[in-house]
């Protein structure tokens, strides 16, 4: 005998744990250049299709994040929207930086600072470090969601890391540094 | 980097794991041992820490929650959208070649003899409009395992929801409905069938909306017959399967003249609205209007869905013997 037809009430709950935190990483995911609520819908109509497939005992969690990583690297894969998005956050940041920090606001532009060497990483560095520091995924499920190892996935953030503590101390903006020298 | 003495690059990525809380108990040692000689590390130590500690701020962020909303009605009308269309598929192999079921959200919608291949590219639901498929799970396959239970004589009913949006107008929608409750075992003419819907003279119309069944087998048009016990039409040209679902439930069946048709004389009446089943010679039949009667194949079947012989020609203490 047939149990409830189709997992109706399951994919609403699907939707209801996960939309925001979905609509969060593709907003940062794709930066200024595209529309992250388009990405985020079609990642549930995408998942809303395959549901009825998806093993059991799959991490939905890591599933979304699969899903909405590929429409993020599909969306990139057009060079020019790549480099469209790198010119805006370039701008961006000149403006973040432009103008003497009070020490008040220096943390919290540190943060946008941060935020704005993030969109300049390589696509897989950004997703990787993104999904990792932001949003705490395993390294598997970031391996899995970028078709590599977790191995790599590590190394991804590693290097993301690497690059963002460099980018920020062009900037003379090392958190770390302040008031020790 | 290149620069730095071999030690500090080989602890490199032991120290930054340590800085974001990731490294091994082990790693961590070594860091920390690392770190009480050297003050460059130690520095770099504290920037990929203090670094961490920015994100994770980062972290903490949330979107407005009127955006979210607002972003969550309009997903949820999509999804609305979709479910109305979207239909999870399966294909099967069975003893009638590969069969093809479809669920909507609201039950069973599609059941489907591939003739022209074994996958969905042969299905004609793929000319439905306003139809999405996609592959479907587990459940199917328990609706797979009841229908192969039920060809090979060892179930009778089917309980899973229906869905006839498959149906072509409201006419061949009653007309199916109809026809589900027609019992296992049972036969009646698409005339019986017509005045069972209250449209005694479209025994041709009614004939005309099965042949489009969305769900043979679950919707039983097999025990649909011609009003002279010709088994007629079924799933276009397939009369060899009507006949073999019927003698699955026990249908006597008989090639005459060259048309294979049900042993009429073989099998128990039943008169519209009766509660008692008859042999097909019961004097009482002669004695009322002659209008298209549902056929038994056996006693037990009858009972089965609360029939009882009938007093007059006592059915039960003269069984037909095959």
């Amino acid at each position: 005998m047939l149990q409830g037809v189709m997992s109706q009430g399951a994919f609403d709950a699907v939707v209801s744990t996960h939309h925001a935190e979905i609509l969060r990483y593709l907003r940062r995911a794709i930066g200024a250049a595209g529309d992250a609520e388009d990405l985020s819908q079609e990642t549930f109509v995408r998942a809303y299709r395959a549901y009825e497939s998806l093993p059991k005992d799959a991490n939905v969690r890591a599933w979304l994040f699969a899903i909405a990583t590929n429409l993020t690297k599909n969306h990139f894969r057009s060079e020019a929207r790549r480099r469209r998005a790198y010119g805006e956050v370039q701008a961006t940041m000149r403006e973040t930086t432009g103008g003497a920090p009070e020490a008040e606001v220096v943390s919290r532009e540190t943060g946008a600072l941060v935020d704005g060497i993030i969109q300049t990483l390589p696509l897989k560095q950004r997703l990787a470090f993104m999904q990792r520091k932001l949003h705490g995924m395993e390294y598997e499920a970031i391996g899995y969601s970028l078709g590599c190892s977790a191995e790599s996935a590590r190394a991804h953030v590693f290097q993301a890391l690497r690059k963002i503590r460099h980018g920020l101390d062009g900037y003379g903006r090392l958190p770390g540094s302040q008031g020790d020298e | 980097m290149n620069d730095k003495p071999v030690a500090c690059v080989r602890i490199a990525d032991d120290l930054l794991a340590a800085a974001i809380g990731e490294a091994s108990p082990q790693a961590g040692r070594r860091v920390e041992r690392h770190l009480t000689a050297c003050g460059s590390c130690r520095r770099e130590f504290e920037e990929y820490h203090a670094l961490d500690q920015t994100v994770v701020a980062l972290r903490e962020e949330v979107l407005p929650k009127a955006e979210v909303s607002e972003a969550r009605d309009r997903l949820e009308t999509r999804l609305a959208d979709l479910r109305q269309r979207l239909l999870a598929y399966r294909v099967f192999p069975s003893p009638l070649g590969h069969i093809l079921i479809a669920q909507s959200e609201l039950g069973i919608t599609a059941i489907e003899y591939l003739e022209r291949g074994t996958s969905l590219k042969a299905s004609r639901l793929n000319d439905e409009p306003n139809v999405e498929l996609v592959e479907g799970g587990d459940k199917l396959e328990a609706a797979y395992r009841d229908l192969l239970e039920y060809l090979t004589g060892r179930r009778r009913r089917f309980e899973w929801p229906l869905d006839l949006r498959l149906a072509r107008s409201a006419f061949q929608r009653s007309i199916l409905q109809a026809t589900a409750a027609i019992p296992y075992g049972a036969v009646v003419s698409y005339a019986g069938l017509a005045q069972e819907v209250g449209r005694a003279s479209a025994a041709r119309a009614v004939a005309q909306a099965l042949r489009w069944n969305p769900l043979p087998i679950v919707i039983p048009c097999h025990r649909v017959i011609g009003v002279s016990g010709a088994l007629t039409g079924y799933a276009g040209n397939k009369l060899g399967l009507k006949q073999r679902l019927l003698s699955v439930e026990g249908v006597p069946t008989t090639r005459a003249a060259g048309a294979l048709g049900i042993q009429s004389d073989a099998m128990y009446v039943l008169y519209p609205g009766d509660r008692e089943y008859c042999l097909p010679t019961c004097p009482s039949l002669d004695r009322r209007e002659p209008v298209p009667l549902t056929r038994f194949a056996s006693r037990e079947h009858a009972e089965a869905v609360g029939f009882a012989p009938c007093t007059a020609c006592r059915p039960d203490l003269h069984p037909i013997s095959r």
